[in-house]
């Protein structure tokens, strides 16, 4: 009915407001949108530096004169991720990490935040809140060493448990085959408070009455989970979702490299592109490689996304992107 | 008396309808329960870890029960006298400003976004979305940022190049979208209400979770941010207390990725460099205050669910 | 063709040994400039020396200058007081403000490179062959002015005392390949210029089980064993008495170098020096070899891992980012008894007050100079800098001018530190200015500190004065060409290398795969081209 009457109102206001309102809504979006043109898009033109061999233009040496002044190299710069015998492993582990742990983190992290919602005592659920996001406060290099500190095969606390019952010491950062496992673990500790509390809120968005309609017809709090809570939290699952498909090719450089320790015998499951990269532009300093592996990280994430977007929007146009 | 009564009812009634079972509530508490132990023990060995002796660090490694104790870590902090305390301030300036300018440009561009009836809509949306995965690099934004904005040893500085962040743009819309009914606005729109009435007056209070939320995700970003501090001040009256912490740490991993080739320069530097204990202190003075502030924003994300239930 | 011409030009000059300064090249054609060049080479090397002294008597600096100078490793937060003293001195003697911008090891290497590839207006680089912005790589790409070039011949014209209070060492390892051509694209700094490692032992220990330092001396790392089971068996199962930095173990037991230029923290290349006379050359030649592939390297791993095995050396070794730490803890508190360390002239001294235990060091070879140690610390004049006329002199001043170095590196007196019988006493002040000594300069120029000799300095002198040069001096591998490979093969060098190295996975099955995955990725490609290179190198500097 509103619709209507609106639609009818429109119309008889005519072309002017409809203007107005647009002028209005731009706007609404111009401070975000100068932002990004300034701080996102004028940058963009260091992009073609991927496919050039920097050097300084040493007459007049600026940003901008180096890169225009620099040899085209093709697609040189990008070689490097491809022609090593690790691609496959470093691909691999990247993309086979991302996909385990984005529905792992879906379904812990909404599990989680129904489960808030369900613990009666308000005080006992804020404090869970609280304390799940602390993970997110410490980085991954002091979460290294409380890693350690139980993991160290000298003086690790597993290994004086192993040692005191004559057990053999096991030398964790010397057996890949475990850190699948420990990876996994350390992602969801760290991360899943906060993808928690998005959940939350938007459960806490849901409006009351939806679950009073559902209590007259006599649901039980489960199928209320079910039927309400559950359908409500799609959009933001979706969404979520597809945000995190676009990261497939990036990996969480600080987990892979400063928890194992920068071990070499871990490579076959920590070596991931961003540690790959790290690594040889540590050894290369070259600024177009650079340039070049995140333009692929990105334009592989970028496919990805518009793919996982046109799906949804043909099921439930919605919850899409755009 | 009939208050009290009342009470019970409700409470009564809540159980029944609007609560689980107790038997599945323990299990949920035990879970819960569970996972934040897991959260909250390796902040407390942190705080162990900044308490013991370096001695002790050195003669059997990082342990929960350190051989010898020590205050010798924050005794160092403490001298670091006025530089500590210009540097919470500029932690608290940045993360304060920067978030409530942060969340009012994102939630001025995802309303828009979430107008379903705004021309431009598809447009923005992709603008904004693009710039979370391509973007020119370091060095680009860096000369920008620095040489064309001149952000470079002032306040903007810190603040500018973090302002907006598409991700948050895109969870604020989806907030609207899953919190706000589009009949709400057409009413409002037809009562004679203008585009920013509309949003100030009657969307942002019934959006109030997910503005708390994103201010959350702003606040959080502001306060741990490191790396931006490094490349645009030098100045020491502007470095916030994360980077301060950062920069210990990296002179620790300089140390380690050279030691090969610095030899026994290694061991000169090893000694301006400030030890484990010292870090692990600072990571305790920089996680309490965020973590005080965050009861602050669960009041937001949470009161609604109170409210919620009791109305169930 | 102006660029072949310099080139051509440049090594007519350096072969005639004096660079000349006052021709003007830039309207003359190269083909008569050259043959002008070649018929009259001494003739014109001596007028252009005297040009060159007539130019450095009366450099203009009417206009005064402000000049940026980019420095790593600082610790300092007040430098007012010594920033004034200095701008004041050097207002008069060169009409000259300084900026310092004091980079610290955390942010040099972002920053620095940062700054570089976006042109920004800094005039003077700390720079080095281990930093991230490499001397070698940079001045390839045209960051760093040459200052020996034909066309503004800095050197000659304004730091002539400079170039000769330098050791011929380090002004032979400066020269390179740069985007101008052979020649000179820094001012090295006088600091500890020359390598040797030593094997570090724990002398209060060792003697606690009846050895002396002179049964060691006699040994090698293969005839440790003995030693290392008596000890282990002593100290327990928890003491682990071979203390060891992979990369440096590696090296002293094969004899091998860093090769400049080399895959960064793993390096992959080897050149193998002589033990007994490191000028002469190594069993191999001049010639760089793939360092995993070498019956030296196998016969290396199987000795580690035989004493890892035994128990001799902790596990902790093998994880990169575990290693450092744990090996400086271990020193600190004495739990070994041999350890591998690159030494520095006096550090016994300095490491047995740290260690309160006798420390002694026995060295693996005599002192020697390669090109990563004499490009150990350096200053480049940017490409940007709009005067690097008066950088040139300022970097002259420094380096000869003990009254600045020391107030720019120290101090002043009175604040931050005091003299007391020609020795320096620091004060808390100190602690807001510390700058990298090292980092700076001539460090020969300072005053002795509290606790040194008073002739410290001459010690040091003839110490690294008398360090032998290696064949290969001055050469650095520029993978330019090979960059591709070498990423991927510093990602396998660094899975493998540090483990293999200290014992921790087993070379037997291990080392296999390492040299097949070596392969796999090119590395013959990679020592093909650093062999063609260096081959050119010693043919060019024959010459």
């Amino acid at each position: 009915m509103a619709r209507l009457k609106a639609e009818a109102k429109g119309k008889e206001r005519g072309w002017g407001n409809r203007r107005k309102k647009t002028i209005l809504l731009l706007s609404m979006v111009a401070p975000g949108a100068i932002w990004l043109i300034l701080l996102r898009y004028l940058p963009m033109f260091g992009i073609i530096l991927a496919f050039k061999n920097y050097k300084i233009y040493t007459k007049d040496p600026s940003l901008f004169n180096n890169i225009m002044h620099s040899k085209w190299v093709g697609l040189d710069n990008f070689k490097f991720m491809f022609k090593t015998s690790d691609s496959w492993v470093m691909i691999r582990n990247t993309l086979g990490y991302n996909l385990f742990w984005i529905l792992l983190g879906i379904i812990i992290a909404v599990s989680f935040a129904v489960m808030l919602d369900q613990v009666t005592n308000k005080f006992v659920a804020k404090s869970y809140q609280t304390m799940m996001f602390f993970p997110y406060f410490l980085s991954w290099v002091v979460a290294s060493y409380f890693v350690l500190a139980f993991l160290d095969p000298t003086r690790g606390l597993i290994a004086h448990f192993q040692k005191s019952h004559g057990m053999s010491v096991t030398n964790w950062y010397n057996e890949a085959s475990y850190w699948p496992f420990i990876l996994t673990i350390a992602n969801m500790w760290k991360y899943i408070g906060y993808s928690t509390i998005l959940y939350l809120a938007a459960i806490t968005g849901i409006d009351a009455s939806q679950y009073e309609a559902a209590s007259i017809d006599g649901a039980s709090k489960w199928q209320q989970v079910w039927y309400v809570t559950i359908p409500h939290l799609k959009t933001m699952i979706i969404i979520l979702f597809i945000m995190n498909i676009g990261k497939i090719f990036n990996a969480d450089f600080g987990l892979f490299y400063s928890v194992p320790l920068n071990s070499g015998p871990l490579f076959p499951t920590t070596q991931v592109i961003d540690t790959y990269i790290y690594r040889t532009l540590m050894a290369t300093h070259n600024e177009g490689m650079s340039t070049a592996a995140s333009l692929i990280q990105n334009f592989v994430g970028f496919i990805c996304i518009m793919t996982a977007n046109t799906i949804v929007r043909k099921v439930d146009e919605e919850s899409s992107l755009f | 008396m009939s208050k009290t009564d009342n009470t019970v009812v409700i409470k009564k009634r809540k159980r029944s309808l609007n609560s689980v079972s107790i038997p599945a509530e323990i299990v949920i508490n035990v879970i819960l329960g569970i996972f934040c132990l897991a959260c909250i023990i390796p902040f407390i060995f942190v705080i162990i870890i900044s308490f013991s002796s370096q001695t002790s660090i050195r003669e059997i490694g990082f342990s929960f029960i350190p051989n010898k104790w020590s205050l010798s870590a924050y005794k160092y902090i403490m001298d670091l006298g006025a530089q500590l305390w210009v540097s919470y301030f500029n932690s608290f300036f940045v993360t304060i400003v920067g978030t409530l300018l942060s969340v009012l440009i994102c939630v001025l561009y995802s309303y828009a976004l979430f107008r379903k009836d705004f021309k431009f809509r598809s447009f923005f949306t992709f603008f904004s979305f693009f710039t979370m995965l391509f973007g020119g690099g370091l060095a680009p934004t860096y000369m920008v940022c620095k040489n064309m904005l001149g952000l470079s040893d002032n306040y903007a500085a810190l603040i500018v190049p973090m302002l907006v962040n598409p991700f948050n743009i895109i969870i604020m819309r989806t907030f609207f979208q899953s919190s706000v009914p589009t009949e709400l606005i057409e009413s409002a729109s037809i009562d004679g209400s203008g585009e920013y009435n509309t949003l100030f007056k009657i969307i942002v209070p019934i959006s109030k979770p997910g503005i708390a939320t994103v201010a959350l995700l702003n606040a959080l970003a502001y306060w741990n941010e490191w790396f931006i501090p490094m490349l645009y001040v030098r100045d020491a009256k502007y470095i916030p207390l994360q980077y301060l912490l950062m920069k210990m740490q990296n002179q620790a991993d300089f140390l380690v990725r050279n030691a090969g080739v610095l030899g026994a320069e290694a061991s000169k530097i090893m000694s301006t460099i400030p030890q484990d204990t010292l870090r692990m202190a600072l990571v305790v003075l920089i996680v309490i205050p965020i973590a005080c502030a965050y009861p602050f924003f669960q009041r937001f994300i949470i009161s609604g669910l109170t409210i919620g239930s009791v109305k169930g | 063709m102006k660029k072949v011409v310099s080139i051509i030009l440049t090594l007519v000059l350096v072969f005639s040994l004096a660079a000349c300064g006052s021709k003007d090249n830039k309207n003359t054609s190269g083909k008569v400039d050259n043959d002008k060049q070649t018929t009259n080479t001494g003739d014109t090397g001596a007028k252009a020396t005297d040009a060159a002294t007539d130019t450095a008597a009366t450099p203009d600096i009417s206009e005064p200058v402000t000049l940026k100078w980019y420095l790593d490793g600082s610790t300092v937060t007040d430098d007012k007081e010594v920033l004034a003293k200095a701008n004041e001195y050097l207002k008069e003697k060169l009409n000259v403000t300084l900026e310092p911008i004091w980079g610290t090891w955390g942010d040099f290497d972002t920053n620095s490179v940062l700054a570089i590839n976006g042109g920004d207006d800094v005039d003077i680089y700390f720079t080095s062959s281990w930093s991230a912005n490499e001397y070698n790589a940079f001045a390839k790409k045209g960051a760093w002015v040459r200052l020996d070039n034909p066309d503004n011949n800095l050197i000659e014209k304004y730091a002539p005392e400079l170039w000769k209070t330098l050791p011929t060492v380090l002004t032979d390892g400066a020269k390179i390949n740069g985007s101008d051509g052979l020649g000179v694209y820094a001012v090295p700094g006088y600091k500890d210029i020359a390598t040797q490692n030593c094997w570090d032992i724990n002398a209060t220990l060792l003697e606690k089980y009846g050895y002396t330092v002179d049964d060691i001396k006699k040994l090698d790392y293969y005839s440790f064993g003995d030693i290392l089971k008596k000890v282990k068996d002593g100290e327990g199962d928890d003491f682990y008495p071979l203390l060891v930095e992979g990369a440096v173990l590696e090296r002293m037991v094969d004899n091998s170098i860093i090769v400049t230029g080399d895959a960064g923290t793993n390096n992959l290349l080897s050149y193998y020096i002589n033990p007994t006379d490191p000028s002469q050359e190594g069993s191999y030649g001049n010639k760089i070899l793939s360092k995993f592939e070498t019956p030296e390297y196998k016969k290396f791993v199987e000795k580690t891992r035989e004493y890892f095995n035994a128990g001799y050396i902790d596990p902790a070794m093998g994880n990169a980012n575990q290693a450092n730490d744990t090996r400086t803890a271990k020193q600190l508190s004495g739990q070994y008894l041999i350890g591998t360390q690159s030494y520095s002239l006096g550090y016994e001294v300095q490491a047995s007050s740290e260690r309160k235990i006798k420390v002694e060091m026995v060295p693996s070879t005599p002192a020697y100079v390669d090109t990563t140690s004499s490009q150990g610390a350096m200053m480049a004049i940017s490409t940007s800098s709009k005067n690097p006329e008066r950088a040139m002199m300022f970097l002259n001043l420094l380096n000869t001018d003990p009254t600045l170095f020391t107030l720019l590196d120290y101090g002043v007196e009175g604040t931050h530190y005091d003299l007391k019988d020609g020795k320096v006493v620091f004060t808390d002040k100190r602690a807001n200015y510390q700058p990298w000594t090292n980092g700076m300069g001539n460090v020969t120029q300072l005053p002795p500190l509290d606790g040194q000799d008073a002739n410290f300095w001459d010690n040091f002198k003839s110490y690294y004065g008398s360090a032998k040069s290696i064949p290969a001096l001055g050469w650095a591998f520029d993978p330019t060409s090979v960059e591709t490979e070498l990423g991927s093969l510093a990602n396998v060098a660094a899975e493998y290398a540090l483990a293999l190295n200290t014992g921790t996975v087993d070379p037997a099955t291990e080392l296999p795969k390492f040299i097949q995955k070596l392969k796999d990725n090119s590395i013959d490609k990679v020592v093909e081209e650093a062999n063609t290179q260096l081959a050119d190198y010693l043919a060019n500097k024959g010459k």
